[in-house]
């Protein structure tokens, strides 16, 4: 039910960029450190486990980085709600997400941007939750109709009853908040002690770049951490903005981003599950905004990924998500680069499908396209199996000069696992003119459309009492 | 047209190369040759502005060197401003911005941006931070009776909290008297209207344009 990419892991990088890499992200933790709004008695508690602290800054001696990230488990598993949806981290396996968490949804009937709802977030889960590349699921866009303090739960009750894959809690980043969710998925899970021994819920912290973390974040990891619920640390710089304009300063800033909040992890929640993210771009030099697709996006994927495995935990990494505003050309460049990157470097995560303009617009069409695009990316990632039986030796002899090979046995025991299209187009010329030249972005609204006009699965056993609890989490929260 | 004075000229380039020590040094020698700050100001500083303007919609230069620039211009009008101000001249009263990201949101480098291109246009800028309460900006425009107020939001969930800090400034009776100014990723014209906000910006630079006109249209 669910098709992950085998890791085709093709280093880009040399081991001696990456040495420089890891040493100067380590360097920046041990000169630089990282602003930590933290409560005085957290910081206390840090610095007596051997953090250095001027004021709110702390400083990370290296030694016990590595030694605190070597705590962290190499790879283990993301829970679906049936064991059959589960992930494994450990190395061999990429999986695509979910992107999120979008502001706007492009209007399937008129295509124009609007403010996203509830309805829609609905609406991309039901899709999601049938494609078997989409391995787990994130709020792609927020349900910006709830009241804006109960958004994170209202997100979360729709990731927990419109799919069973794994759900990764992407807005989910403040304390009581995170006591919410844990709530919710024991609710799910069948009790805290179920949740921990089948984290079927996820969550990550980002740094706010440059160099520091808020308090508020950093609890809201270690409530996820307690119940047992894989925490990881992300870093979204933007290179000329929150990082260097180099690809090797914003890959060691963003590592030293990301290693100090598993290093704080580890060192209050040993042995505690982790992984690295990053969606690290670039600065749109001309007006701006962020860049995301460009060869130093690339680059940034490339390092991040592989000094998450340097650090011997699993690396989520920012995919695809062009910066163009339609399912066109450009995306389909952008994306389609971004996910070789993610193949080579062997990311285990790749969040992920869905987004235009920069992270900024979901669209329907192209979650089905980023899932297309997977899917041929996934069975390019198979290889070309080069054995006895494939190798054709006895079908190329028996079919001889001038033949054809249309009716072999051994055409007829393979074609099947041609990989086959459902969006790229390779009908005939005139068929193609006949259908009014339809552009995948087309077809893929077509299918959109049908997929939508099945009827709607019936709600899980746990729906009413899940959406009891998040009206009571939700009283609890100021609106 | 007369020819301009060559240490004006070699001002307007200092100003285009970023160059704030050469600014400010070339603003001193100008004033030293006896040139009025009035010329100083618009032959020189405005002048080299100008082509910075014109070659960075061209899309010559980059946002960086539109920083440097107007980090330059910026050095180089505080030299002027007591000067200017003696000459009466209605323009050169410092103009206040109080710039904030609002409560609830840490997205702040592009309402830095924007406080940076509206110093180099000549504003003193109150830069708040982010997670900015509605409090401390009534509380900032009080004390400071700018003529801007600009509001960054990059959240649904916190777009919301633009329209609070309008309302907070509206009770304490401030929102008439300045001018709000928003922007951010998903903020749109339609929504700043609907909040009462009086403009919106896409980018940093057109913030800069939109705060000009939406201050001169004020007669402010
Ligand atoms: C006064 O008048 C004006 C006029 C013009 C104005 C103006 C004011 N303010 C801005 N402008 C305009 O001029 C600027 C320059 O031209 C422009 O400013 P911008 O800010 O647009 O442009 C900057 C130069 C570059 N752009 C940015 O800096 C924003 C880029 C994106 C990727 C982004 C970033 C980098 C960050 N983020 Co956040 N982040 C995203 C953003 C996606 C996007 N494409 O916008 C967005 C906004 N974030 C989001 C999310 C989900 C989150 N973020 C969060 C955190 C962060 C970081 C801290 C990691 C980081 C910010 C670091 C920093 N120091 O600012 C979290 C929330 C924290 C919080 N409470 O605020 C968190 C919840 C993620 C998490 N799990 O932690 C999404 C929105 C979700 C929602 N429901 O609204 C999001 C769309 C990305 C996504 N797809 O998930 C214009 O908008």
């Amino acid at each position: 039910m669910i098709r992950a990419a085998r890791s085709r892991h093709a280093s880009l990088l040399s081991a001696d960029e990456l040495a420089a890499l890891h040493a100067a992200g380590l360097r920046i933790l041990e000169r630089v450190g990282l602003e930590l709004s933290l409560a005085p008695a957290r910081l206390d508690a840090l610095c007596d486990l051997g953090l250095r602290r001027e004021g709110s800054r702390l400083r990370f001696p290296s030694a016990l980085v590595e030694e605190a990230c070597a705590r962290a488990p190499r790879g283990y598993r993301l829970c679906g709600q049936e064991p059959a949806l589960d992930l494994d981290l450990g190395g061999e396996r990429c999986y695509l997400g979910l992107d999120g968490s979008a502001t706007e949804i492009l209007d399937l009937d008129s295509g124009a941007p609007r403010p996203s709802t509830r309805a829609d977030l609905a609406a991309a889960l039901r899709i999601a939750d049938g494609l078997p590349q989409i391995a787990l699921t994130w709020p792609c866009v927020s349900a910006g109709d709830a009241p804006p303090a109960q958004q994170p739960l209202h997100e979360l009750e729709a990731l927990l009853t419109l799919s069973r894959k794994h759900a990764q809690a992407m807005t989910v980043v403040a304390p009581e908040h995170a006591r919410a969710a844990v709530a919710m998925a024991a609710l799910v899970a069948g009790g805290r002690e179920a949740l921990r021994a089948r984290p079927i819920l996820s969550s990550f912290q980002c740094s706010t770049s440059p160099l520091a973390y808020e308090g508020s974040a950093l609890e809201a990891a270690l409530v996820f951490a307690e119940a047992g619920v894989p925490c990881g640390f992300w870093s979204m710089t933007i290179g000329g903005g929150t990082a260097p304009v180099t690809v090797a300063g914003n890959a060691a800033l963003v590592h030293a981003e990301v290693l100090a909040g598993i290093t704080i992890l580890q060192l209050l929640c040993p042995g505690a599950p982790t992984f690295y993210g990053t969606s690290a771009t670039m600065m749109e030099l001309r007006r701006g905004g962020v860049c995301c697709g460009g060869p130093e996006d690339l680059w940034l994927a490339s390092a991040g990924a592989e000094l998450a495995h340097r650090a011997h935990v699993p690396a989520a990494i920012g995919t695809f998500a062009s910066g163009a505003k339609a399912s066109g050309w450009q995306a389909g460049v952008e994306n389609a680069l971004s996910g070789a990157a993610s193949l080579l470097a062997g990311a285990e995560l790749w969040p992920g499908a869905g987004l235009l303009a920069s992270a900024r617009i979901f669209s329907l069409e192209q979650l089905l396209l980023d899932a297309e695009l997977f899917d041929y990316l996934r069975a390019f990632a198979e290889g070309p199996g080069v054995d006895e039986e494939r190798l054709a030796l006895e079908a190329i002899e028996a079919v001889g000069p001038r033949g054809h090979f249309l009716g072999e046995a051994h055409t007829l025991r393979h074609m099947r696992s041609v990989w086959q299209p459902r969006l790229l187009d390779r009908t005939p010329w005139d068929d193609w003119l006949a259908a009014g030249r339809p552009e995948a972005a087309d077809r893929a609204r077509d299918e959109v459309r049908r997929l939508l006009a099945a009827p709607a699965p019936d709600p899980p056993r746990f729906a009413a009492e899940l959406h009891a609890l998040v009206e009571e989490e939700a009283r609890r929260l100021q609106p | 047209m007369s020819e301009t004075h060559a240490t004006l000229v070699e001002l307007a380039q200092k100003l285009y190369a970023g160059d704030a020590p050469g600014v400010l040094a070339l603003c001193k020698r100008a004033l030293g040759e006896g040139l009025a700050a009035r010329e100083v100001l618009d032959a020189g500083l405005l002048a080299g502005m100008e082509v910075v303007g014109r070659d960075f919609k061209a899309g010559e230069l980059f946002l960086p060197e539109i920083i440097v620039a107007a980090r330059a211009m910026h050095a180089g009008i505080e030299e002027l401003r007591p000067l200017l101000a003696e000459a009466a001249s209605g323009a050169a009263a410092p103009r206040t911005a109080v710039l904030g990201t609002v409560k609830g949101d840490l997205h702040d480098i592009g309402k830095k941006l924007v406080g940076i291109m509206l110093e180099g246009a000549g504003f003193r800028v109150l830069d708040l931070g982010h997670d900015v309460a509605p409090e401390r900006f009534v509380e900032a425009v009080r004390v400071e009776r700018p003529q801007l107020v600009g509001l960054s939001a990059l959240l649904s969930t916190t777009m919301p909290m633009m329209r609070t800090t309008i309302a907070e400034l509206e009770r304490a009776g401030l929102a008439a008297g300045t001018t709000i100014l928003v922007g951010g990723a998903p903020v749109t014209a339609a929504w700043a209207k609907e909040i009462g906000a009086h403009g919106f910006a896409p980018d940093a630079v057109s913030a800069v344009e939109r705060a000009r006109e939406l201050l001169a249209a004020r007669g402010a």
